[in-house]
């Protein structure tokens, strides 16, 4: 059994959503500016705006690109807007809308969306760019929790940080584990080390980062001892923690639930390009798209098509190390 | 509710000044999107020195009327004013365009002081401003400030209270091809947001060609109404039909309907070498025939 650092406790597979609507209830009733700037396509913690503050619901309704905006003009004039949809429609739809009427001012406007490839909607729905096509927008602070307790945790953070923030929420990937203890404490741009390791290091996000601490046992069976980099905040990455364990261990894998081209991986190789060179895999969906599959009976089959599972990250893990070698890559 | 000749007169010569303020940007610029920026100057100076609520120490006032330029690129026409209300030094006319200069390529509130919204990419700014006049109303709803009468708390027979701010939004015509417009339509009427007004530059011209070739937008005052809007058209270089318009829709608030007005204008209005050729952007030789006939019909 691994051995975990401080603040880390696995327990059973919980939906990370429930942290979400947790944390919204709390940041609604500490934050009195919040409204929920919907998109026809529900919020976390929706019921609770409707019981105890209606008038701080805005529906508008299918139109996006006029969502995105809305919500830019009422941040402009002192509320906390939150825009929630599938990132399909609430980023791409609006892409433009967010960058000009958003970002440049730095409106305090939360954008929470269902985002990633597991689930039964197919390729409109079940997106694969959502992490690449926001990275490369300046001004914008992207959150993508791996557990229950870091989503409620993250998403109170999110209300707390004064700025525009995209907080990603892998809906249709199965439940990932509990992961961390109550007192874990979160912080916007710094790294979690999950497990420290010597001979090499899973950098994960989101739901992945339960897919990591399956392959430990994988691994620790062929007597490999592997860390794990809980990557929450997509943007800014902490550079300081990925420079730290690639002088560590000179052997790498990221792992997302989300494209490899331009995606937090993409983040990763370049920090170690310019700073730590060593060796990396990223594991993650390559150049292509999504596709339907059953919540439950399939859920396997797409982790296996994409190689995103626990197997394939342990496949990746011995990959780095033998790169590392034939590079001749040396550990600090 | 109609003007006085005195202060049409004296509105007119106001225009005539920021005409002026406008020369002296191209004069340094050597280039601007003169076209959209000349036919909008009217109601610019109609809304800036007769109109508006603004307070001139304090452009952040909170209960300032909101000014939603959607065409950004006729920022030079806010620009040729924004001195003479004091919200940024007179030198800055030479600065348009320059490295660290408040007055950006397109009117942005970031750097400008008097500027509500960052503007540039068109088909937006109704949306945005739209999302003003809705945190008005959002503002009253929720946190009604002590000694305002609301709607909550308001006489029964008083038919008419007084926003904190109304919103006024300048929409060029082309732009009105974004679809996004509709939306934010849609959603002012739903939302009754008769605090917000939407004022069209329709100067009938676009970068590749007249509207109605490169997209017929008639029948422009039907497509409002159709949307729930009241619908006023007047000609936009008329000071007198834009103060009295202007008075009207505010006497109208309270109905519960978002206005717009059609201002039916001249793209490149009041300079001849740009009226003749519904310039959209003018650079090197045509601007400096157009300042110096400029300087010759201005001073």
């Amino acid at each position: 059994m691994a051995k975990f650092n401080k603040y880390v406790q696995i327990g059973p597979a919980t939906p990370a959503v429930n942290g979400a609507e947790a944390a919204m209830i709390k940041v609604c009733e500490k934050y009195p500016n919040v409204v929920a700037v919907l998109e026809d396509m529900g919020m976390p913690g929706l019921e609770w705006f409707k019981k105890h503050a209606p008038e701080r619901i805005v529906e508008c309704g299918i139109a996006e690109a006029n969502g995105a905006v809305i919500a830019g003009a009422l941040a402009a004039e002192g509320f906390m807007p939150f825009l929630h949809s599938f990132s399909f429609a609430v980023i791409e739809r609006a892409y433009n809308q967010i960058r000009q009427s958003i970002l440049v001012d730095r409106f305090n406007v939360k954008i929470t969306a269902r985002d990633g490839v597991w689930g039964d909607l197919g390729i409109s729905h079940d997106i694969v760019e959502g992490l690449s096509c926001t990275r490369i927008l300046p001004n914008l602070v992207i959150l993508n929790p791996a557990d229950v307790v870091e989503a409620e945790k993250a998403y109170i953070a999110m209300a707390d940080y004064v700025g525009p923030v995209y907080f990603r929420m892998e809906q249709s990937a199965p439940a990932p584990l509990k992961i961390f203890t109550d007192d874990y404490p979160f912080e916007i741009g710094k790294a979690y080390q999950i497990k420290d390791g010597k001979d090499a290091t899973i950098i994960a996000t989101g739901y992945l980062v339960t897919e990591a601490i399956k392959a430990l046992d994988i691994l620790e069976k062929e007597g490999l001892d592997v860390g794990i980099l809980n990557m929450c905040t997509v943007k800014p990455l902490d550079e300081e923690a990925i420079i730290r364990v690639a002088e560590q261990t000179r052997a790498i894998v990221t792992a997302e639930n989300g494209s490899i081209v331009g995606g937090m991986g993409d983040g990763v190789a370049a920090v170690l390009g310019e700073y730590a060179p060593a060796a990396l895999v990223r594991v993650g969906v390559e150049d292509e798209f999504s596709q339907s599959a059953r919540l439950s009976a399939d859920v396997d089959e797409l982790k296996d098509l994409f190689g995103l599972g626990a197997k394939d990250i342990a496949i990746a893990v011995k990959e780095a190390i033998a790169k590392r070698e034939q590079f001749k890559l040396v550990r600090k | 509710m109609a003007h006085s000749p005195e202060v049409i007169a004296e509105l007119e010569d106001k225009a005539n000044l920021l005409r002026r303020n406008i020369i002296r940007i191209f004069e340094n610029s050597k280039q601007g999107h003169s076209g959209g920026t000349m036919s909008a100057v009217d109601i610019v100076a109609a809304l800036y020195f007769h109109h508006l609520k603004l307070d001139k120490k304090n452009c952040d006032w909170p209960e300032r009327d909101r000014v939603v330029l959607s065409k950004a690129h006729a920022a030079e026409a806010i620009y040729a004013v924004l001195p003479e209300i004091g919200y940024v030094s007179k030198d800055m006319l030479d600065k348009y365009y320059a490295y660290k200069s408040q007055f950006q390529g397109h009117a942005d509130r970031w750097c400008t002081p008097g500027i509500d919204y960052s503007g540039g990419s068109l088909g937006q700014g109704l949306s945005f401003a739209a999302g003003m006049a809705k945190a008005e109303k959002m503002h009253t709803a929720i946190n009604p400030p002590p000694l305002r009468v609301t709607a909550a708390n308001m006489p029964k027979l008083v038919l008419k209270y007084n926003p904190a701010y109304r919103v006024f939004c300048i929409v060029g015509d082309g732009e009105l091809g974004e679809g996004q417009n509709w939306e934010a339509a849609m959603f002012a009427a739903k939302y009754k947001l008769d605090n917000l007004i939407c004022i069209v530059d329709y100067n009938k011209f676009q970068l590749d060609g007249p509207v109605e070739m490169i997209m017929p937008l008639e029948p422009l005052a039907d497509k409002w109404k159709a949307f729930g809007w009241g619908v006023y058209e007047i000609n936009g270089h008329s000071m007198k039909e834009i103060l009295d318009t202007l008075e009207l829709v505010n006497n109208m608030y309270g109905d519960g309907k978002p206005k717009c007005i059609i201002a039916h204008t001249v793209k490149g209005h009041g300079i001849p070498v740009w009226e003749s050729v519904h310039l959209h952007y003018s650079r090197l030789e045509g601007t400096t025939i157009a300042v110096k006939e400029g300087r010759e019909i201005y001073g």
